[in-house]
Protein backbone atom coordinates (compact mmCIF):
# COMPACT_ATOMS: atom_id res chain seq x y z
CA UNK A 1 0.00 0.00 0.00
CA UNK A 2 1.11 3.43 -0.86
CA UNK A 3 1.95 6.29 1.50
CA UNK A 4 -0.63 8.27 -0.70
CA UNK A 5 -3.25 5.67 0.12
CA UNK A 6 -2.84 5.01 3.92
CA UNK A 7 -2.87 8.96 4.54
CA UNK A 8 -6.02 8.59 2.08
CA UNK A 9 -7.17 6.28 4.98
CA UNK A 10 -6.41 8.16 7.49
CA UNK A 11 -8.80 11.26 6.67
CA UNK A 12 -11.51 8.80 6.91
CA UNK A 13 -13.33 9.85 10.05
CA UNK A 14 -14.39 12.77 11.68
CA UNK A 15 -15.57 14.71 14.51
CA UNK A 16 -19.10 15.45 12.27
CA UNK A 17 -19.85 11.32 12.19
CA UNK A 18 -19.17 11.26 16.20
CA UNK A 19 -21.54 13.87 16.55
CA UNK A 20 -23.86 11.84 13.95
CA UNK A 21 -23.86 8.93 15.95
CA UNK A 22 -24.34 10.66 18.99
CA UNK A 23 -27.28 12.39 17.43
CA UNK A 24 -28.64 9.15 15.87
CA UNK A 25 -29.03 7.60 19.47
CA UNK A 26 -30.61 10.75 20.69
CA UNK A 27 -33.26 10.95 17.83
CA UNK A 28 -33.85 7.07 18.30
CA UNK A 29 -34.06 7.54 21.87
CA UNK A 30 -36.74 9.76 21.41
CA UNK A 31 -38.33 8.22 18.70
CA UNK A 32 -39.12 5.90 21.48
CA UNK A 33 -40.59 7.62 23.58
CA UNK A 34 -42.93 9.53 20.88
CA UNK A 35 -43.65 5.88 19.65
CA UNK A 36 -44.51 3.34 22.69
CA UNK A 37 -45.81 6.41 25.17
CA UNK A 38 -46.61 9.93 23.30
CA UNK A 39 -48.26 8.89 20.73
CA UNK A 40 -52.27 7.37 21.08
CA UNK A 41 -53.44 4.20 20.40
CA UNK A 42 -55.81 3.79 17.09
CA UNK A 43 -59.46 3.59 17.78
CA UNK A 44 -59.44 0.39 15.74
CA UNK A 45 -55.78 -1.49 16.02
CA UNK A 46 -55.46 -0.68 19.34
CA UNK A 47 -51.56 -0.64 20.21
CA UNK A 48 -50.64 -2.26 17.62
CA UNK A 49 -50.50 0.93 15.66
CA UNK A 50 -46.74 1.67 17.41
CA UNK A 51 -45.68 -1.03 15.00
CA UNK A 52 -46.50 1.69 12.26
CA UNK A 53 -43.31 3.82 13.16
CA UNK A 54 -40.97 1.22 12.44
CA UNK A 55 -42.16 -0.55 9.48
CA UNK A 56 -42.95 2.39 7.40
CA UNK A 57 -39.83 4.37 8.31
CA UNK A 58 -37.83 1.09 7.41
CA UNK A 59 -39.66 0.71 3.75
CA UNK A 60 -38.83 3.99 3.06
CA UNK A 61 -35.39 4.43 3.87
CA UNK A 62 -34.86 0.81 2.06
CA UNK A 63 -36.17 2.03 -1.03
CA UNK A 64 -33.85 5.75 -0.62
CA UNK A 65 -30.83 2.79 0.04
CA UNK A 66 -31.75 0.84 -3.56
CA UNK A 67 -32.30 4.29 -4.87
CA UNK A 68 -28.86 5.22 -4.13
CA UNK A 69 -27.79 1.96 -4.72
CA UNK A 70 -28.76 2.24 -8.59
CA UNK A 71 -27.84 5.95 -9.20
CA UNK A 72 -24.17 4.99 -7.53
CA UNK A 73 -24.27 2.12 -10.35
CA UNK A 74 -24.96 3.84 -13.48
CA UNK A 75 -22.07 6.00 -11.66
CA UNK A 76 -20.26 3.55 -11.36
CA UNK A 77 -20.50 2.52 -15.02
CA UNK A 78 -19.86 5.99 -16.68
CA UNK A 79 -17.15 6.74 -14.64
CA UNK A 80 -14.83 3.34 -14.36
CA UNK A 81 -13.13 4.03 -17.80
CA UNK A 82 -12.91 7.71 -16.92
CA UNK A 83 -11.61 8.56 -13.44
CA UNK A 84 -8.92 8.44 -12.18
CA UNK A 85 -9.71 6.24 -9.03
CA UNK A 86 -11.76 4.12 -11.88
CA UNK A 87 -15.53 5.03 -10.23
CA UNK A 88 -14.37 2.95 -7.03
CA UNK A 89 -16.32 5.60 -4.93
CA UNK A 90 -19.35 4.91 -6.63
CA UNK A 91 -19.25 1.26 -6.10
CA UNK A 92 -18.36 1.81 -2.18
CA UNK A 93 -21.27 3.65 -2.08
CA UNK A 94 -23.46 1.18 -3.61
CA UNK A 95 -22.46 -1.52 -2.39
CA UNK A 96 -23.01 0.32 1.44
CA UNK A 97 -26.51 1.80 1.12
CA UNK A 98 -27.44 -1.88 -0.33
CA UNK A 99 -26.63 -3.71 2.62
CA UNK A 100 -28.19 -1.01 4.58
CA UNK A 101 -31.18 -1.58 2.54
CA UNK A 102 -31.25 -5.10 3.04
CA UNK A 103 -30.76 -4.61 7.00
CA UNK A 104 -33.95 -2.31 6.92
CA UNK A 105 -35.85 -4.30 4.10
CA UNK A 106 -35.25 -7.19 6.98
CA UNK A 107 -37.16 -5.12 9.78
CA UNK A 108 -39.68 -4.09 7.46
CA UNK A 109 -40.53 -8.00 7.18
CA UNK A 110 -40.08 -8.95 10.48
CA UNK A 111 -42.40 -5.42 11.61
CA UNK A 112 -44.80 -6.69 9.35
CA UNK A 113 -45.39 -9.98 10.23
CA UNK A 114 -45.59 -9.79 13.61
CA UNK A 115 -48.13 -6.56 12.98
CA UNK A 116 -50.29 -9.17 10.37
CA UNK A 117 -50.59 -11.34 13.13
CA UNK A 118 -52.06 -9.41 15.21
CA UNK A 119 -54.33 -7.53 12.43
CA UNK A 120 -54.76 -10.26 10.43
CA UNK A 121 -54.40 -13.42 12.01
CA UNK A 122 -51.76 -14.80 9.83
CA UNK A 123 -47.80 -13.94 10.04
CA UNK A 124 -47.73 -14.41 6.26
CA UNK A 125 -49.74 -14.24 3.36
CA UNK A 126 -48.50 -14.27 -0.07
CA UNK A 127 -49.90 -11.35 -1.20
CA UNK A 128 -48.42 -8.86 -3.82
CA UNK A 129 -47.22 -6.99 -1.39
CA UNK A 130 -45.71 -9.18 0.49
CA UNK A 131 -44.01 -12.20 -2.06
CA UNK A 132 -42.66 -8.56 -4.04
CA UNK A 133 -41.20 -7.17 -0.48
CA UNK A 134 -39.10 -10.56 0.42
CA UNK A 135 -38.09 -10.67 -3.74
CA UNK A 136 -36.65 -7.22 -3.23
CA UNK A 137 -35.13 -8.53 0.17
CA UNK A 138 -33.80 -11.90 -1.95
CA UNK A 139 -32.67 -10.27 -4.53
CA UNK A 140 -30.71 -7.62 -2.72
CA UNK A 141 -28.90 -10.45 -0.18
CA UNK A 142 -27.80 -11.86 -3.82
CA UNK A 143 -26.48 -8.60 -5.06
CA UNK A 144 -24.25 -8.41 -1.62
CA UNK A 145 -23.88 -12.05 -2.43
CA UNK A 146 -22.52 -11.30 -5.60
CA UNK A 147 -20.06 -8.46 -4.13
CA UNK A 148 -18.11 -11.12 -2.01
CA UNK A 149 -17.56 -13.50 -5.22
CA UNK A 150 -14.09 -13.85 -5.77
CA UNK A 151 -12.90 -12.24 -8.92
CA UNK A 152 -11.10 -9.21 -10.46
CA UNK A 153 -12.58 -5.80 -8.20
CA UNK A 154 -13.52 -4.05 -11.44
CA UNK A 155 -14.99 -6.76 -12.81
CA UNK A 156 -17.10 -8.02 -10.05
CA UNK A 157 -17.97 -4.16 -9.00
CA UNK A 158 -19.28 -4.59 -12.83
CA UNK A 159 -21.24 -7.11 -12.77
CA UNK A 160 -22.79 -6.13 -9.12
CA UNK A 161 -23.81 -2.68 -10.73
CA UNK A 162 -25.47 -4.09 -13.67
CA UNK A 163 -27.51 -6.63 -11.05
CA UNK A 164 -28.37 -3.33 -8.88
CA UNK A 165 -29.92 -2.47 -12.15
CA UNK A 166 -31.79 -5.36 -12.84
CA UNK A 167 -33.07 -5.67 -8.89
CA UNK A 168 -34.22 -2.07 -9.04
CA UNK A 169 -37.03 -2.68 -11.26
CA UNK A 170 -38.73 -4.01 -8.66
CA UNK A 171 -38.65 -1.08 -6.15
CA UNK A 172 -41.36 0.47 -7.66
CA UNK A 173 -43.78 -2.46 -7.85
CA UNK A 174 -43.53 -3.02 -4.04
CA UNK A 175 -44.70 0.58 -3.49
CA UNK A 176 -47.48 0.05 -6.46
CA UNK A 177 -48.40 -3.45 -5.52
CA UNK A 178 -50.58 -2.25 -3.38
CA UNK A 179 -52.38 -0.04 -6.13
CA UNK A 180 -51.93 -2.46 -8.43
CA UNK A 181 -53.23 -5.31 -6.92
CA UNK A 182 -56.26 -6.78 -4.62
CA UNK A 183 -53.94 -7.09 -1.58
CA UNK A 184 -54.50 -8.06 2.34
CA UNK A 185 -52.18 -5.00 2.92
CA UNK A 186 -53.03 -1.68 3.41
CA UNK A 187 -53.06 1.22 1.14
CA UNK A 188 -49.95 3.66 1.97
CA UNK A 189 -50.33 5.62 4.84
CA UNK A 190 -48.84 8.77 3.71
CA UNK A 191 -48.23 9.11 -0.45
CA UNK A 192 -47.48 12.37 -2.59
CA UNK A 193 -50.81 13.40 -4.27
CA UNK A 194 -53.08 11.52 -1.52
CA UNK A 195 -54.89 12.39 1.42
CA UNK A 196 -52.85 11.13 4.62
CA UNK A 197 -54.68 8.23 6.15
CA UNK A 198 -53.28 9.33 9.48
CA UNK A 199 -53.27 12.63 10.96
CA UNK A 200 -51.88 14.85 14.61
CA UNK A 201 -49.69 12.66 16.50
CA UNK A 202 -50.08 9.73 14.68
CA UNK A 203 -48.80 11.88 11.62
CA UNK A 204 -45.94 13.83 13.18
CA UNK A 205 -44.41 10.99 14.65
CA UNK A 206 -44.36 8.79 11.67
CA UNK A 207 -42.73 11.83 10.00
CA UNK A 208 -40.49 12.13 13.28
CA UNK A 209 -39.36 8.65 12.86
CA UNK A 210 -38.38 8.64 9.40
CA UNK A 211 -36.26 11.56 10.38
CA UNK A 212 -34.62 9.33 13.05
CA UNK A 213 -34.33 6.82 11.14
CA UNK A 214 -32.48 8.57 8.20
CA UNK A 215 -30.72 9.52 10.72
CA UNK A 216 -29.26 6.20 11.76
CA UNK A 217 -29.03 5.10 8.62
CA UNK A 218 -26.61 7.95 7.38
CA UNK A 219 -24.32 6.88 10.10
CA UNK A 220 -24.31 2.61 9.21
CA UNK A 221 -23.69 3.70 5.30
CA UNK A 222 -20.90 5.74 6.38
CA UNK A 223 -19.84 3.50 8.02
CA UNK A 224 -19.78 0.86 6.40
CA UNK A 225 -18.45 2.50 3.03
CA UNK A 226 -14.91 3.30 5.68
CA UNK A 227 -15.25 -0.18 5.96
CA UNK A 228 -15.51 -1.33 2.14
CA UNK A 229 -12.67 0.99 1.55
CA UNK A 230 -10.57 -0.78 3.80
CA UNK A 231 -11.24 -4.34 2.66
CA UNK A 232 -9.99 -3.12 -0.55
CA UNK A 233 -6.69 -0.98 0.92
CA UNK A 234 -5.94 -4.78 2.95
CA UNK A 235 -6.99 -6.55 -0.43
CA UNK A 236 -4.33 -4.19 -2.17
CA UNK A 237 -1.61 -4.96 0.31
CA UNK A 238 -2.11 -8.94 0.07
CA UNK A 239 -1.66 -8.76 -3.33
CA UNK A 240 1.42 -6.53 -3.22
CA UNK A 241 2.58 -8.58 -0.42
CA UNK A 242 2.14 -11.49 -2.76
CA UNK A 243 3.72 -10.52 -5.86
CA UNK A 244 6.82 -9.54 -4.23
CA UNK A 245 7.34 -12.70 -2.50
CA UNK A 246 6.84 -14.39 -5.84
CA UNK A 247 9.35 -11.89 -7.37
CA UNK A 248 11.63 -12.55 -4.11
CA UNK A 249 11.32 -16.52 -5.11
CA UNK A 250 11.77 -15.97 -8.82
CA UNK A 251 14.75 -14.06 -8.12
CA UNK A 252 16.01 -16.62 -6.16
CA UNK A 253 15.55 -19.18 -8.77
CA UNK A 254 17.67 -17.91 -11.48
CA UNK B 1 -49.68 -12.65 21.49
CA UNK B 2 -51.39 -9.92 22.74
CA UNK B 3 -50.59 -6.22 21.12
CA UNK B 4 -48.65 -5.01 23.75
CA UNK B 5 -46.66 -8.50 23.23
CA UNK B 6 -46.38 -7.56 19.58
CA UNK B 7 -45.12 -4.35 20.17
CA UNK B 8 -42.08 -4.90 22.87
CA UNK B 9 -41.18 -7.72 20.54
CA UNK B 10 -40.88 -5.42 17.39
CA UNK B 11 -39.38 -2.89 18.80
CA UNK B 12 -36.92 -5.01 20.77
CA UNK B 13 -36.13 -6.90 18.26
CA UNK B 14 -35.57 -3.88 15.72
CA UNK B 15 -33.33 -2.19 17.92
CA UNK B 16 -31.37 -5.75 18.54
CA UNK B 17 -30.29 -5.76 14.62
CA UNK B 18 -29.80 -2.57 14.43
CA UNK B 19 -27.22 -2.46 17.48
CA UNK B 20 -26.00 -5.91 16.62
CA UNK B 21 -25.51 -4.69 12.61
CA UNK B 22 -23.56 -1.56 13.85
CA UNK B 23 -21.58 -3.09 16.37
CA UNK B 24 -20.58 -5.72 13.51
CA UNK B 25 -19.66 -2.72 11.24
CA UNK B 26 -17.67 -0.91 13.65
CA UNK B 27 -15.55 -3.81 14.99
CA UNK B 28 -14.93 -4.52 11.73
CA UNK B 29 -13.28 -1.37 10.77
CA UNK B 30 -10.84 -1.66 13.86
CA UNK B 31 -10.02 -5.28 12.92
CA UNK B 32 -9.00 -4.22 9.46
CA UNK B 33 -7.46 -1.10 10.57
CA UNK B 34 -5.32 -2.75 13.40
CA UNK B 35 -4.58 -5.38 10.02
CA UNK B 36 -3.33 -2.51 8.03
CA UNK B 37 -1.23 -0.54 11.05
CA UNK B 38 -3.48 2.32 11.13
CA UNK B 39 -4.48 2.19 14.32
CA UNK B 40 -1.10 1.73 15.42
CA UNK B 41 -0.21 5.08 13.34
CA UNK B 42 -2.73 6.59 15.42
CA UNK B 43 -1.03 5.40 18.44
CA UNK B 44 2.18 6.90 18.05
CA UNK B 45 0.74 10.24 16.31
CA UNK B 46 -1.79 10.99 18.98
CA UNK B 47 -1.64 14.54 17.93
CA UNK B 48 -3.77 14.44 15.01
CA UNK B 49 -7.95 13.85 15.61
CA UNK B 50 -8.72 11.61 12.13
CA UNK B 51 -8.36 7.47 12.00
CA UNK B 52 -9.40 5.28 9.54
CA UNK B 53 -11.36 3.16 12.57
CA UNK B 54 -15.01 3.44 12.92
CA UNK B 55 -15.65 4.87 15.91
CA UNK B 56 -18.64 7.16 16.83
Amino acid sequence: MTSTTRSNAKMTATPATRVLGVLAIAATALMAVLGLFISPADVIQGEAVRMLYLHVPSIWIAYGAFVLTSVSSILFLRARKRREDQGRHYDRLAGSAAEVGVVFTGITLITGMLWGKVTWGTYWQWDARLTTTILLFVTYLGYLALRRLPADPMVRSQRAAVMALISFINVPIVHYSVDWWRTLHQKASLSVGRRPEITGEMYWTLLYSTLAVTIVATWLMIHRYRVIRLEELRDEEALAALISSRLKNDDGSN
Amino acid sequence: MSEVTTVVTGWGITFIIVATYSMWVVSRGKIIGQELGIGEMEQADPGKDADATTDL
